[in-house]
């Protein structure tokens, strides 16, 4: 059996991933996604378990390099987008990556900024970074991004304090207040949740390998 | 992805994980094989994690401890193999070590001064 479902996730790192592995767990395995939609098609209920990466960081011949090396260890990888604005012959900045992976390309690494891991169930943790000094860096390439999305979120509330936006009618100014509101609001719970693993995670890393 | 050599400046100390994969390429090997190979000869106590091994290699080709095997460069699964200058770094890794034994060895076992 198809199952289509439209979804977007604020919490894109934690809150996916515990989504699709409550999908495996009702017999859910994803089949496909675009930029809204998830694509499932039926299987054994608990037979595969999922893990999403952020790999939005890096340069496209990385990222792309990073998800072949990823399936040869035999895993299916899935690519999936953060944003939700289509875009086709767009380069982007992106002040969390790591040097050229700071520019972004429509078609490239633009919107594909995360991978989708899915392995068979083994019993086995699904572990991708077992290193301290490792769980610290990916934690807090994930801080970064939301700590972006939450500091623009700032910026445009602030703008609706400017006289030109204050002349607009009272309904719409605190409409738009309210929007970026909640919208800092949902990025800033992974934000905050994301910087104390990364602190709690350096202080380990100073002690453990 | 990261860099996870984390050498100290001046005792030369590497990380386990560093030290795991060159061993585990005295003989060329891929990267499900190195994590295999870490996994048996440690009988499980580290079990690497794709993407910590990952930014290893990565780390490890760049700083010329390891390279590619040059046949296998355009194969999916690349296969790496040490370096002279990476058996140099294992090598004074074990006398390391053994400094560090022979000294814990010694206070711990109640031997020491």
């Amino acid at each position: 059996m198809q199952k289509r479902v439209r979804r977007y996730f604020f919490d894109f790192i934690n809150g996916q991933e515990k989504w699709l592995n409550d999908m495996a767990k009702r017999g859910y395995r994803l089949k496909g996604c675009g930029m809204l939609t998830y694509d499932f098609e039926s299987c054994q209920p608990n037979a595969f378990e999922y893990a999403v990466i952020f790999a939005g960081n890096l340069t496209n011949a990385r990222a792309k390099d990073y998800q072949a090396y990823i399936e040869t260890m035999g895993f299916r990888t899935f690519t999936k987008n953060i944003g939700l604005k289509y875009a086709f012959g767009k380069v982007k900045w992106r002040p969390y990556g790591k040097g050229f992976g700071q520019i972004a390309t429509a078609p490239g690494n633009y919107n594909n900024e995360l991978l989708i891991l899915e392995k068979e169930q083994d019993g086995q943790p699904f572990e991708l970074h077992t290193d301290a000094a490792d769980q610290y860096e990916s934690v807090k390439a994930v801080a970064m991004v939301y700590g972006w999305e939450v500091m623009m979120t700032a910026v445009l509330f602030a703008l609706t304090f400017l006289p030109a936006a204050v002349n607009s009618t009272i309904a719409l100014i605190w409409g738009i207040r309210g929007l970026l509101l909640i919208l800092g609001i949902l990025f800033g719970r992974p934000m905050v949740k994301s910087v104390r693993e990364a602190k709690h995670l350096k202080d380990e890393s100073r002690l453990y390998e | 992805m990261v860099k996870t050599i984390r050498d100290h400046a001046k005792g030369g100390a590497l990380t386990e994980t560093t030290f795991l994969v060159l061993l585990a390429v005295y003989q060329p090997n891929h990267g499900y094989g190195i994590m295999q190979f870490i996994d048996n000869e440690t009988n499980g106590r580290v079990v690497l994690g794709a993407g910590t091994l990952y930014g290893a290699l990565n780390t490890l080709v760049k700083k010329k401890w390891i390279r590619l095997v040059d046949s296998e460069r355009d194969n999916k699964k690349k296969t790496y193999v040490i370096t002279a200058i990476g058996r140099e770094k294992a090598e004074e890794e074990l006398k390391r070590m053994k400094a560090v034994l022979k000294l814990a060895a010694s206070i711990v076992k109640g031997d020491g001064k």
